[in-house]
């Protein structure tokens, strides 16, 4: 398998026809490095089961079309804003509304839009580079030190294809100044009959001593691409609380990079990924202990029917000196057809002493014992699966640091698999 | 109510029971006795519906119907309850959730409406509370981490709130202290009446102390090898298993 190629040429054209804003700089270096190195795939073992291929044709429909940006349809949008109590901002196709942001107020936040930003972007990887390239706006909220957010930041991003192959760029940086907490909702939805390919990019910097509570949402159309980096970086004393969702999309592919560069920094992060036929979900976490103490625990499930294929890669490095290091990482897969495909791989890299670390994955089908119990209780056998296929779910739940979306963390979820189970007849 | 007739079944080829007959009528209560492996469990299981079994011949009637043609959800619906030798932990489902879910499946196969939310809860302490239950537990997983008596206690809960026409105890005493199978007991001896049948499936004498029995089982090699009263328990705690076995042999 050879590495997808971007048509360079259309490439070029779009970036140079993009606006001479503040981002314009930024856009020639990121342009000028991915023309280096490319897009990621082929023999890479990091991303030895992930092909790039169909998002990267999709994209090179896209640039060679004149890279047109429709506006996405707010409809789905209404729903999920009512139901979740967050201050909202929506990016609409990698565009911000702008009225949102200039008028929402919070004490102790700003929001900018990046295009009116004088900083550079920090480079983000070699998708993060194309992000760059092609960005023509983003946005970067800053909590203020020893501030505590009452209501959690919902970053809402909605992308729509409609009739011709679109491409989108999404892109946050958050900075949580010291001994502050703050709650995010970042949430991923798309619509549109048309072919759609989104690359977003978030940097998280937490300050010391301060908290965030991120909890992140990927509820795409499943005939839709996606590809998302996530940094964040834990000062002194700092805790990261995150979890991640994915219920939709064809491909998709998160990046969690973890930084634990001072002691007393803590991250808990979980996932679950509940997918069905023609879906293929990698999730690869990332988290470097460069010093001592400082702990990561992470947790991921996978509940996967049909012909599923879920990927799940978490690395832990545990860098020289990086003495009284706690890292810990589990990975459940439930299993519910024949056909799905899980490929889980822990991955440890210890150059220090004194250190805790622990690993361990699981693949696994429905207890039958369970489901006999409950069916003499007198619930059916879809019945019964689905409780305690959701029961299975309810563990990572119960871990979005954000308790306002566990009802509708779990009603989605419900949801989901009622309809996965429908089509699988599992 | 409920009529086995010569019995065979196996698992995984081996034949465990060997041509059993029981006749057990409303308001009875009956303990089926016997030795380890000579199908107490099985029999439990086998009525209760587990797949696991192969039934190769012989009937079971429950009120007339075959009930080997249902599934393990319609037997409990038609009202027939199993208890767990080994309850299982559901880590994740909510104990009230499956109480409720259990109740109303069976009242929904009887066409009553689903029951209201304020009448289960008071009914489940009430229950709980005669089964001296910490109402804790209610809102926990489960079993999820109960201690053994509380799992046995959980599964006398369903069936108070269940209210089956048949009760099934696989070794509801094994492993209860006496506080535990006094409270048990209890529970089950509130559950006596007219229109109920209860067969308890044990290794010791010890439960009929204080569940007594109308008839008296022993199993032994998949067969009913003797009926009898309560004394035949008593007979067989002096004497052990091994007579009854050189009994059904000689």
């Amino acid at each position: 398998m050879k590495s997808p190629t971007l048509s360079i040429d259309a490439l070029n054209k779009v970036v140079a026809a993009l606006p001479e804003d503040n981002l314009a700089t930024s856009r020639r270096a990121a342009l000028d490095q991915f023309r280096q190195d490319g897009m990621p795939g082929g023999r890479e073992e990091n991303w030895k089961y992930t092909d790039l291929s169909e998002a990267v044709a999709i994209a090179n429909r896209w640039l060679e079309a004149g890279a047109e940006i429709p506006r996405a349809g707010v409809a789905a949008v209404d729903d999920i804003v009512r139901a979740i109590d967050a201050d909202w901002i929506v990016i609409d196709n990698g565009q911000i509304d702008t009225q949102a942001v200039d008028g929402t107020a919070i004490a102790g936040v700003e929001i900018k839009h990046l295009s009116s930003s004088a900083e550079q972007l920090t480079p983000s990887g070699r998708l993060g580079d194309l992000n760059a390239a092609l960005l023509r706006d983003g946005l970067r909220i800053s909590i203020a030190a020893s501030t505590e957010l009452a209501r959690p930041i919902g970053i809402l991003i909605v992308d729509h294809a409609d009739s011709a192959a679109t491409v989108s760029q999404i892109r946050v940086d958050i900075d949580v100044a010291a001994n502050s907490s703050a709650g995010f909702i970042e949430y991923h939805v798309s619509n549109g009959d048309a072919e759609l390919y989104a690359n977003s990019v978030v940097n998280v910097t937490l300050g010391d001593g301060s908290r965030a509570d991120y909890v992140r949402i990927q509820d795409r159309d499943r005939a839709h691409e996606q590809t998302g980096y996530q940094s964040v970086t834990v000062g002194r004393d700092a805790e990261l609380r995150h979890c991640a969702f994915d219920f939709g999309g064809r491909m998709v592919r998160n990046d969690l990079v973890i930084d634990l560069a001072n002691p007393g920094g803590n991250a808990e992060f979980a996932g679950l990924y509940l997918i069905g036929d023609g879906q293929h979900i990698d999730n690869h976490t990332r988290t470097d202990h460069r010093t001592g103490p400082t702990e990561s625990h992470q947790e991921y499930r996978g509940i996967l029917t049909g012909k599923a294929r879920g990927v799940w890669n978490g690395k832990a490095i545990v860098h020289k000196g990086a003495d009284g290091t706690d890292a810990e990482q589990a990975n459940h897969n439930l299993v519910l057809s024949r056909n799905a495909e899980i490929d889980a791989k822990p991955e440890l890299e210890i150059y220090a002493d004194d250190v805790k670390c622990s690993h361990g994955t699981t693949i696994g089908q429905l207890d039958e014992t369970a489901l006999f119990y409950l069916r003499t209780r007198g619930l059916s056998q879809h019945d019964a699966k689905q409780v305690l296929t959701r029961a299975f779910a309810q563990a990572i739940v119960g871990k979005a640091p954000i308790s306002s979306l566990h009802d509708f963390l779990a009603d989605r979820i419900a949801g989901r698999l009622d309809q996965l189970m429908q089509e699988t007849d599992a | 109510m409920l009529e086995v007739k010569d019995l065979k079944a196996s698992i995984g080829g081996t034949e465990i029971l060997r041509g059993l007959s029981l006749r057990v009528d409303a308001g009875e209560v009956h303990a089926i006795m016997g030795p380890n492996g000579s199908g107490k469990s099985t029999l439990a299981q086998v009525i209760a519906g587990h797949s696991d079994y192969d039934v190769t011949d012989g009937t079971v009637a429950f009120r007339g119907k075959n009930l080997l043609e249902l599934e393990p959800e319609e037997r409990a619906r038609e009202g027939i309850f199993l208890g767990f030798q080994y309850p299982v932990e559901i880590p994740g489902v909510n104990n009230a959730y499956l109480l409720k879910a259990a109740v109303n499946a069976k009242r929904k196969h009887q066409g009553l409406d689903e029951i209201d939310a304020f009448e289960f809860l008071k009914l489940a302490r009430e229950k709980m509370a005669l089964l001296d239950m910490d109402p804790k537990l209610l809102n926990r997983g489960v079993n999820e981490g109960f201690s053994g008596g509380e799992k046995k206690r959980n599964e006398i809960l369903q069936m108070a709130m269940l209210e089956p026409s048949l009760a099934i105890l696989d070794e509801t005493d094994s492993g209860l202290d006496i506080d535990a199978l006094r409270a048990v007991a209890e529970g089950v001896n509130a559950l006596r009446a007219p229109n109920r049948a209860i067969v308890l499936v044990t290794h010791y004498q010890r439960l009929l102390d204080y569940i007594e029995p109308d008839h008296v089982h022993v199993l032994s090699e998949g067969r009913i090898a003797r009926s009898g009263d309560k004394s035949l328990a008593l007979e067989l705690e002096e004497k052990g298993y091994d007579w009854v076995r050189k009994a059904a042999n000689g």
